[in-house]
């Protein structure tokens, strides 16, 4: 009986998630016609390429691909710093008041960005930053660091402390041992929080939208919502984006989807 | 612990300094980009900032407007209802998707990756793909085109055309992107209860309902209660899917916090008041907040 | 309130002051100096050729003169933000193209120089603006932009849908309502017309469109507040609520996108609606990208099927809410003389028509000698001669009173088509929809003196 609401579970459940994927898919292989038309829905026929080259020739879409690539990997790289220095500092070292940082830092990555959004467009307008990927390389971390910090706090806690002891005890300050010992061991935990500082990155729209307003500026999300032309509906086009802009994220998780995640619920649950 | 150079690991505050090194970056970031537009965001609520002008301090102001802007109301009820109903069938559907993984020793890994790619989607790219689903017009719409096919309707249905509906739709999408989180949540949280409770459940003839009832259910409490808790607080805040899917209409059916302080900053100018919505959700944060604190910090000692 | 006012004086004051200072020279256009770089800031339209073409007119002045211009686009959506986040981060174009209510918007925030002066040459150079398009150029008796053109909206009708249920082409609202009930098939999914209360200019547009048209303002002629509890307001609210009845809507039509009535009526569901020319743009190409002749023969019917009406009238008038583009220098310009030099050459009739060429009629030139000379452009066809029209109709936001602040808010607080909504939706009744508008309205001029 169990075997069989299993089955059946996981042939719903394989259904719910990949029917939208695989719709999205198919449209971005329709003629504009066929979308249009409605001719024969589940399957693009004539199949085209005419969306993707069409994306790729007529709109800023490789512009915006590479605003949002710069600004993932600017952003995760300083968050990854960020995040382990803080995250070692509270995990390992011991200092009044470490338990409020602790949650300190939880609490941060609470605060919305619907809140934020105005008066930081303020700040960062005051510091010549608004209108360029700099804007969104400070605000970014903003959510990216509380977050990956917290999860990283965890991993490192899980991690067992003998190793550092040792080293410790052999003379090496406490940099060397976060260095040469600890970030070795942590990878998977490092994998982890960086790939969700690029996925947050990768991913942000309402920043992205009020910081920047160059249309050879903006990110990838807030390009698609700017191909609805608010009168000329490329929905082809914008499947085909949707596609490509996928893709990465899909390949990277597919690589690393074990370590992610365990990083994630190293968070969570293990407290 | 026998002599050592410099550093001591039992002495409380002798790594201050280090500690401090560590968390300076994210201090300077937290002070200069987080708690310092915070408190300018409550100095603009008590103006009436509008875009071009300089602004004035009206005090209380914009908070007593809102109070009685009957769309503002509105806004109010539908972050609720979004929130909570889409929380929920989170809750109960990530419990069927653990449950299901956690059935399948076989490819788990696998599938659980599989499982995860709504949430590694951009939510923009959610959105539109579920309003093209919820489309009305049959040959673009899926589920109308599917449901004519199958012969189950006659005429399509304008599934966003209502409030209720609209509602509905948005539900979905926030759901569907979400819920897998709730899943691999708990199925780790599953994974670690240990077997040995099932083991004697079983021996004592308990059935699999009884099982998770008795067993599963109680087990996952904390993990449960801490991501509900995180994904309420989230959820509330959200404004891509709204946004990119009904604008917040139609009319102000779908309106939320987060699209509602975005259409009065930057449609009517009036940043005062735009930021004044945002600041009501405080609150609610405040209480989200303690209440995770608890459930978190409770087990790290 | 007063204390707003007077702040806003002064600022404008000491802004015509510092104007002054920069005023043209009398004779001839302003002197460019070699090397200038200006920013602009123009429109992207539905037709993207016309961007281009644009943008091209542009590159030709900074030939002529050594200079240079970098072009830079605002989209129908993001057009309020963009510039919002401009303005509050002083980094302004120095040339931007503004539509209707900008301009009033803008000078009321002290952004934009005092072009009065400047304006009487364009007058001599390329003719004056007709006297319903040039108050949008204008606060408080002075110039702010020079307009350039309109982009006017039509009622778009299937001429073979009429015809075959033999009722004429309508040409008032009430007739379009009538029509729309003699060609309705639900059954078939077809319907007799869409006209969407959506937060875009198909809705609000039009909205303004059948008030004014029925001589319903909620500014008075000075444009200040005027109470909309009337009974043509009534009218109007029946009217634009009754096309939701009796199935002569599809039934998503309230949730439409920019784009919906486009889809819809391209795809031949709905009978009629309300649109600027890029319908017949879509079909234009629709036929040159023909796959056979068969297709093509197809296509070609189509085109000539679809029909664009003057926009409708109502028992004050034939009024058409319409985007009146106008070009304006932004006070934190750094070389404005070389901006007014740009703006003239843009306006001028030669550079205006052969933009037009390329604008597939959605750009109908405003200034006298410019409409002159596209005059055989327009001449096309029927819809063309239509759409060259645009001006005849046009009405601003803030009809019968000049373009102000407030009335740009009213129309950007989507009151205007909240309120039809939330009768068809909510059920609320015709009375108390008009009683929330107009609350809603008051409270908008209330708070925004002007």
């Amino acid at each position: 009986m169990t075997r069989a609401l299993t089955w059946i579970g996981l042939v719903l459940f394989l259904l719910l998630i990949l029917v939208p994927f695989w719709w999205i898919a198919s449209m971005s292989f329709k003629t504009y016609e066929q979308i249009q038309f409605a001719t024969s829905i589940y399957v693009p026929k004539p199949f085209t390429w005419e969306n993707y080259t069409g994306l790729w020739t007529e709109t800023r879409f490789p512009l915006w691909l590479r605003n949002s690539l710069v600004t993932a990997l600017v952003v995760t790289l300083v968050t990854s710093v960020v995040a382990s220095l803080g995250g070692y500092a509270v995990a390992r070292l011991r200092f009044p008041g470490r338990e409020m940082v602790a949650s300190l830092i939880l609490i941060l990555y609470l605060i919305p960005p619907a809140l934020l959004f105005i008066p930081l467009y303020r700040v960062l307008t005051e510091l010549g930053a608004t209108n360029h990927l700099a804007a969104l390389f400070l605000a970014y971390p903003t959510f990216t660091v509380p977050f990956c910090t917290w999860l990283l706090i965890g991993f490192f806690k899980a991690l067992p402390e003998e190793l550092e002891e040792a080293a410790l005890i052999d003379g090496a300050g406490r940099v060397t041992a976060f260095v040469r010992v600890l970030l070795p061991l942590a990878a998977p935990g490092l994998v982890a929080s960086a790939i969700f500082a690029f996925t947050l990155s990768w991913n942000e729209f309402l920043y992205a939208l009020v910081f920047i307003q160059d249309e050879t500026l903006i990110t990838v999300p807030v390009g698609l919502n700017l191909l609805i032309y608010g009168d000329v509906f490329h929905w082809g086009q914008l499947m085909a984006a949707s596609v490509i802009t996928t893709i990465p994220v899909v390949a990277l998780y597919v690589f690393i989807h074990r370590w992610m995640a365990e990083g994630l619920v190293a968070g969570s649950v293990k407290g | 612990m026998s002599a050592r150079t410099g550093w001591s690991l039992g002495a409380r505050g002798r790594e201050t300094g280090t500690a401090l090194l560590f968390l300076l970056p994210l201090f300077v970031l937290v002070v200069g980009l987080i708690f310092y537009p915070f408190y300018r965001a409550i100095w603009l609520s008590l103006t009436d900032k509008l875009v071009g002008y300089p602004e004035r301090f009206v005090g209380l102001r914009n908070y007593e407007y809102l109070a009685q802007d009957d769309a503002f109301q509105q806004v109010i009820w539908n972050s609720v209802v979004f929130t909570v109903v889409s929380v929920a069938l989170k809750v109960v559907t990530g419990l069927a998707m653990a449950l299901v993984l956690n059935n399948l020793i076989r490819a788990r890994n696998f599938l659980r990756g599989l499982f995860l790619l709504p949430w590694i989607t951009s939510t923009v790219i959610i959105a539109l793909t579920w309003r093209w689903m919820f489309d009305s017009f049959p040959g673009r719409g899926f589920l109308n085109s599917f449901l004519l096919d199958l012969g189950l309707l006659s005429q399509p249905i304008a599934f966003m055309a209502t409030p209720a509906g609209a509602m509905a739709a948005v539900v979905i999408a926030n759901w569907w992107r979400a819920f897998p989180f709730f899943g691999v949540s708990f199925l780790a949280g599953m994974v670690s209860i240990p077997r040995e409770l099932y083991e004697a459940a079983a021996v004592d003839g308990a059935g699999a309902s009884r099982r998770f009832w008795h067993i599963t259910l109680p087990g996952l409490k904390h993990v449960i209660i801490v991501t509900t808790l995180l994904s309420f607080i989230l959820t509330i805040n959200d404004f891509n899917i709204i946004y990119v899917m009904t604008r917040g209409g139609p009319g102000t059916a779908t309106q939320v916090f987060a699209t509602y302080s975005y259409q009065v900053a930057f449609g009517q100018l009036r940043w005062g008041r735009g930021v004044t919505i945002s600041i009501f959700v405080v609150p609610i944060l405040v209480v989200g907040i303690i209440l995770i604190s608890r459930y978190l910090l409770r087990d790290r000692r | 309130m007063s204390q707003r006012h007077v702040s806003r004086r002064t600022v404008l004051a000491g802004a015509l002051g510092a104007t002054a200072a920069l005023s043209v020279p009398r004779m001839g256009f302003p002197a460019v100096k070699k090397g200038t770089a200006l920013r602009m800031w123009i429109l992207k339209t539905y037709v993207e050729p016309t961007n281009k073409a644009i943008e091209a007119s542009a590159q030709r002045w900074a030939q002529k003169h050594g200079a240079s211009v970098t072009v830079e686009y605002f989209t129908f959506e993001d057009m309020q933000t963009k510039y919002v986040a401009a303005i509050e981060s002083k980094s302004t174009p120095d040339v931007g193209q503004l539509e209707t209510g900008a301009p009033a918007r803008f000078a009321g925030m002290g952004q934009l120089l005092d072009l009065s002066s400047f304006s009487k040459e364009i007058d001599s150079q390329a003719g004056k603006a007709p006297a319903n398009v040039a108050p949008v150029t204008m606060l408080d008796g002075k110039v702010y932009s020079i307009p350039w053109y309109v982009m006017g909206a039509f009622w778009y009708v299937w001429r073979d849908v009429l015809d075959k249920a033999k009722v004429k082409m309508p040409s008032t609202f009430a007739e379009a309502k009538e029509v729309a009930q003699a060609v309705t098939r639900p059954k078939d999914n077809f319907y007799g017309m869409g006209q969407s209360w959506n937060r875009t200019a198909d809705g609000y547009g039009v909205m303004q469109s059948l008030m004014y048209s029925y001589g319903v303002g909620w500014a008075d002629k000075s444009g200040k507040y005027k109470s909309i509890k009337t009974k043509e307001m009534q009218a109007v609210m029946k009217w634009a609520t009754d096309i939701y009845k009796d199935n002569l809507q599809p039934a998503d039509t309230l949730t439409w996108t920019g784009s919906g009535n486009n889809e819809n009526f391209i795809a031949k569901n709905v009978a009629q609606t309300s649109n600027g020319p890029s319908i017949t743009f879509a079909m234009e190409n629709a036929v040159a990208k023909a796959t056979d002749a068969k297709d093509k023969k197809m296509k070609e019917e189509a085109l000539a099927n679809a029909v664009a009406l003057p926009h409708l009238g109502g028992p004050d008038g034939r009024r058409m809410q319409a985007i009146a583009m106008s070009m304006g220098v932004f006070k934190g310009s750094k070389d404005p003389e070389a901006a007014m030099s740009l703006i003239a050459h843009l306006v001028s009739p030669e550079e205006t028509v052969m933009v037009m060429k390329d604008s597939y009629g959605q750009f109908a030139p405003v200034l006298e000698k410019a409409k002159a000379a596209s005059k055989d452009y327009f001449n096309k066809n029927e819809n063309y001669r239509t759409f060259g029209r645009a001006a005849e109709w046009f009405a601003p936001t803030g009809w019968p009173g000049p373009v102000t602040a407030a009335a740009a808010e009213v129309q950007a607080s989507n009151v205007l088509t909240d309120a039809p909504a939330k009768v068809i939706v909510d059920k609320w009744s015709v009375d108390q929809a008009i009683e929330w508008e107009d609350k809603k309205i008051k409270e908008i001029y209330d708070t925004l003196k002007g």
